[in-house]
């Protein structure tokens, strides 16, 4: 447990509906070492997205437990959550998330800035240089194209060079081609730097390539805890 | 393709809408509609009717809300025709004529009036000179009121009894106060009032004499309007229609203000309800992209989204408007309510136009500005719109703009019926909007370099605005505006009520003297200079008629009406005088100089000036004392007719009228409480004439005083309304800021580092907001004060606090507006696909 980058126990999470009250996810629990790779899988609605946000703090479990690198998040408020997701946590989404106001360089110097890197403008250049956008670093997002736009989205994931990085369906918006480029990227740096990748997809064969698997129906969780 | 019939668009437009209704997201819109129209319908009605009730105060100054004058009785259709529409009716017959005692004569002007009389104001009359006043229906038949001047100088006792013509009637009170007497209250001969039914007895109107009839009128707004129409067209030559607006000077002038403010306001409110809808129109037709793109995808021609958008539009217009409206009207009664004791107690109801102009002012602003977005869509193949690319705006959506705007100028004319008003607003307003905002898009372009050096929060925040200048440029003019607007009405409250209390200062002089012998005069002057803290010179006049103009007889050259055709008609009060008048100011030539020209010079006041087509160097010939005497125009100037001094049309150089016998006229304020000393005066002095206005002054302090609290209260309303208009506008701008702050809160920022963000964003918004507001303001103001409201312009430098006040309230608005923004989950960065 003490190697343990992120754990989960007993996660639930229930909403109000119209028809009382619904259980997105049951009883979730999972454990995670550091250098570890662990993909997320099931069918729309089975409650992929909603774990992932309660792994990364973006939300709270109705009951159960999340701890992110040695940080119990149920006691956290919003702003200290938010704290350990700046120091320990990138993200990938499916749509990209970039911001329109920022540039390539700057949407990747956002992670740095708010660690107070002073060398932020220099480590967000090499990653872009890292993901084959050195010659693209003053391009607004509006400029590029979806690929390139993930790619700029995985350097900003890993440019605070977090412990934990989450993917949302990296892949989801993009052809087969740079679907997997972004795939190879993504896996690559994960083991350059060592960091626990937590990914969310439907495709079977992006989840093969992860040490573990989670599969999810109707926000339970049905594997049996199998690892490769 | 077959064509979608429109009555499935119809219910599919209300169906989609009430989906979208369902999931909050016509709320900015409906509720910056609702707003904007209730705003603008509640100033609208509350001025409106406001005016009106002022209007109403002023009609005591009539006597009646509308008066026919003309030198013969009114034809029996005329009266029949006020009858036919209920109006109140009251005659007054005016002549002048000897009133004779048993060993007394003394000229009088003879007022003869029905029981009816007054139809507005009241009576006032005493038991004695200068006894207390008191309120009172007029003398019955066989009676006579008269002036305090009139038992004065025919030595009479109440009780006595007096000739007019040959009739005898008794003196029973003296009269202190007629509503109607304002115009001329200084006028040479003292009145006497007498019941209608003895005016044939005396005999003394007889075909040929002169008379004036006047017939009083009273009843609802819209009547009176009717009966102006239905008597318009047969009109006698020498009848006139009188109404309270150009019933007397003082009051007209401060009333005259108070309307067009009251206008601007509403105007203002228009302009406001403008601005909402037009940022909120664009944010919901901006959100329409993309399921309109689709409903093409799935087969809809252009025109048939087109239409559908706009049916959806014009549901939600319909109804925002429709309830905005009420709410307005409901507001304003609120508002009437609160100042029931304040304001006089009779409100007239006002017309449906304001409401109507709110409801159409929200049409125009929601059709205008979201429909050339929308109709933007039809140009591109859906699969590019799919790409979620922004398209240029293309040449005729500018068309729609313009034409949005030129319809609110029109809604703006309507609703003001002055066209002054509404082109220095709007045409001012677009004239800053349009060179202020190029000069925001420059420097908006121009800070973007510097802003890579900027710290993070900065960076955040700037970034958006900077990213998208055209957007920025946008916003902060539509919030510019909104502070205009909102400075502007301040602006002008502050000096129309300085203008109202220089009009009538505490001491302002409430007693005229008329009739101050040659000999007495240095003597009286003395006394009232020791009773009085404030008097007017002593001024010498001689009765003269203006009998020519360049050798041309007047007659020939003044139109029949006209303020000149007024003046000639009677004698003037000609004075002459070495120093220009206090309140008097030189509009052309030069006052007397010591080189003698060929002719004596005088000095003519302006506006009687250009009615009788006199300029500098005409020759005037004056009948005076029986002699003609020639002089030459050497200036023109203009009187403050509101300002209770001696005023003259003419004045002569000295020395030129010396020959003639002339009396003095004064004017001097006493301080309350001096009444015996007055007495006293009166007795010392027993040729001059002294005239109380106390009560005309009181009169007119009453109205300025409701006037200025009136322009208060719309001024608080359209700082109420602008808030309310700046929150709405605000709520449209926030979808984009609300997802960035979603991100950054998933990337791990703090809430710290977003209200950085925001402030620095909102501020900088604001501020550029206030300095565009206050650039607009000072030049509208410049063309306000030059074309319509006749003031003095001067540049205000407190305007230069706007961009502060806008950086704070923007800035404070924003902040409290984006807390959505702030506490959005960051989760939601992940549900939205």
């Amino acid at each position: 447990m003490s190697d343990s980058i992120l754990n989960a126990r007993n996660l639930s999470k229930v909403v109000p509906s119209a028809e009382g009250e619904l259980a997105i996810l049951e009883e979730v629990s999972l454990s995670l070492d550091k250098g570890d790779s662990l993909a997320i899988i099931g069918t729309s609605g089975s409650g992929k997205s909603t774990l992932l946000g309660l792994l990364a703090g973006l939300d709270l479990p109705s009951s159960g437990e999340v701890t992110l690198a040695g940080h119990r998040l149920g006691e956290l408020d919003e702003d200290q959550r938010a704290r350990v997701r700046a120091e320990h946590v990138g993200f990938v989404f499916q749509s990209f998330q970039l911001l329109d106001s920022l540039n390539a360089l700057e949407n990747v110097m956002l992670p740095l800035e708010l660690h107070g890197r002073r060398d932020a403008q220099t480590k967000a250049s090499e990653l872009l240089e890292r993901v084959g956008l050195g010659a693209r670093l003053h391009h607004y997002p509006r400029q590029l194209s979806g690929g390139e736009q993930q790619r700029v989205a995985v350097a900003r994931a890993f440019a605070a060079e977090p412990e934990v990085l989450f993917a949302d369906e990296p892949t989801g918006n993009l052809d087969s081609h740079t679907g997997a480029n972004i795939t190879e990227l993504l896996f690559e740096l994960n083991r350059e730097r060592a960091t626990t990748l937590v990914l969310v997809t439907h495709d079977e064969r992006l989840a093969q390539r992860c040490q573990h698997l989670l599969r999810l129906e109707g926000g339970r969780r049905v594997d049996d805890e199998q690892s490769r | 393709m077959k064509r979608v019939p429109i009555s499935r668009l119809a219910t599919l437009a209300l169906r989609q809408l009430l989906r979208d209704a369902r999931s909050g997201e016509l709320r900015v819109l409906f509720f910056a509609l609702l707003i904007a129209v209730a705003a603008s319908t509640a100033i609208g009605y509350f001025g409106a009717r406001l005016n009106d009730a002022m209007l109403l105060r002023a009609t005591e100054f009539l006597g009646a809300d509308l008066v026919v004058r003309g030198s013969a009785p009114a034809a029996p259709e005329q009266i029949e025709a006020g009858s036919r529409l209920q109006l109140d009716h009251a005659r007054v017959v005016e002549f002048s004529s000897v009133i004779a005692t048993d060993d007394n004569l003394q000229l009088a002007s003879v007022k003869a009036a029905d029981s009816h009389y007054p139809l507005r104001g009241e009576l006032r009359s005493a038991a004695a000179p200068y006894q207390p006043e008191q309120a009172s229906q007029g003398p019955q038949p066989g009676e006579a009121w008269a002036e305090a001047r009139l038992f004065a100088a025919l030595n009479l006792q109440v009780g006595d009894l007096i000739e007019v013509g040959n009739k005898q009637l008794q003196l029973t009170r003296v009269l202190t106060y007629e509503p109607d007497r304002v115009g001329d209250f200084y006028s040479l001969t003292p009145r006497v009032l007498m019941h209608i039914d003895d005016l044939q007895a005396t005999g003394v109107v007889q075909p040929g004499s002169r008379v004036s009839y006047r017939e009083l009128w009273r009843g609802p707004a819209s009547q009176l309007q009717a009966y102006q129409q239905a008597i318009q067209a047969d009109l006698q030559p020498h009848q006139r229609i009188e109404t309270a607006k150009d019933g007397n000077r003082q009051i007209g002038g401060a009333l005259g203000r108070a309307e067009r403010y009251l206008n601007l306001a509403s105007l203002a409110a228009v302009l406001l309800a403008g601005v909402a809808v037009a940022l909120s129109a664009s944010r919901f037709a901006s959100r329409r992209f993309d399921a309109s793109a689709l409903l093409r995808c799935l087969g809809l021609s252009r025109r048939e989204a087109l239409l559908l958008y706009t049916l959806q539009l014009a549901y939600l217009g319909a109804l925002a408007s429709i309830v905005g409206a009420l709410l307005g009207w409901a507001a304003q009664h609120g508002l009437f309510f609160l100042l029931r004791d304040l304001v006089v107690s009779e409100i007239p109801t006002a017309t449906l136009w304001p409401a109507l102009a709110g409801i159409a002012t929200g049409l125009v602003a929601l059709a205008g500005f979201a429909l050339p977005p929308l109709a933007a869509l039809g140009r591109v193949p859906p699969l590019r719109v799919l790409r979620r690319d922004m398209l240029p705006v293309p040449p005729s959506t500018w068309l729609v703009y313009g034409a949005a705007i030129v319809a609110l100028g029109l809604i703006m004319w309507r609703l003001s019926l002055d066209l002054k008003i509404t082109l220095a607003l709007l045409g001012g307003g677009l004239l800053a909007t349009l060179v202020l905002g190029g000069l925001l898009l420059l420097t908006l372009q121009g800070l973007r370099r510097t802003l890579s050096g900027a710290s993070l929060p900065w960076r955040l925040g700037l970034g958006q605005l900077l990213r998208h200048p055209l957007a920025a440029a946008g916003q902060s003019l539509a919030f510019g505006l909104i502070l205009l607007a909102m400075a502007l009405i301040a602006l002008l409250r502050g000096e129309l009520l300085d203008t109202w209390q220089e009009q009538l200062p505490e001491d302002t002089p409430n007693h005229f003297v008329l009739n101050v012998l040659p000999a007495d005069s240095a003597a009286f002057g003395e006394r009232i200079a020791a009773l009085s803290d404030h008097s007017a010179p002593l001024y010498p006049v001689v009765p003269g008629r203006l009998v020519a103009i360049n050798g041309e007889p007047v007659r020939q050259v003044v139109s029949k009406e006209s303020q000149g055709e007024r003046a000639i008609r009677r004698d003037l009060s000609l004075t002459w005088a070495s120093e220009l008048p206090a309140d008097n100011r030189l509009t052309a030539g030069r006052w007397w100089n010591d080189e003698p020209g060929e002719l004596p010079g005088v000095s003519v006041e302006a506006e009687l000036a250009e009615s009788l087509t006199v300029k500098l160097g005409d020759r005037l010939s004056f009948t005076v004392g029986g002699i003609t005497r020639d002089v030459s125009v050497t200036s023109l100037r203009e009187v403050n007719w509101d300002s209770f001094q001696p005023n003259f049309y003419m004045i002569f150089e000295p020395h030129t009228l010396q020959d003639v016998p002339a009396t003095y006229m004064t004017s001097f304020h006493l301080p309350p409480g001096k009444d015996r000393e007055l007495v006293q005066l009166a007795r010392d002095f027993p040729s001059a004439t002294i005239l109380q206005v106390e009560a005309l002054l009181g009169q007119l302090r009453s109205i300025l005083a409701q006037v200025s609290l009136a322009v208060e209260y719309v001024l608080m309303f359209v700082l109420a309304a602008g808030l309310a208009v700046l929150f709405a506008g605000l709520q449209a701008t926030l979808d984009e800021r609300i997802r960035q702050g979603a991100l950054l809160r998933a990337l791990g920022a703090e809430r710290k580092l977003l209200l950085k963000a925001r402030r620095a964003e909102f501020g900088v918004l604001g501020a550029a907001s206030g300095l565009l507001a206050a650039l607009g303001c000072e030049l509208v103001s410049a063309l306000l004060y030059h074309f319509v409201f006749d003031l003095r312009w001067q540049p205000h430098p407190w305007l230069l606090v706007l961009p502060l006040i806008g950086a704070l309230l923007v800035g404070g608005a924003g902040v409290i507006g984006t807390r959505r923004a702030l506490n959005a989950s960051p989760l939601s960065v992940l549900r939205e696909d």
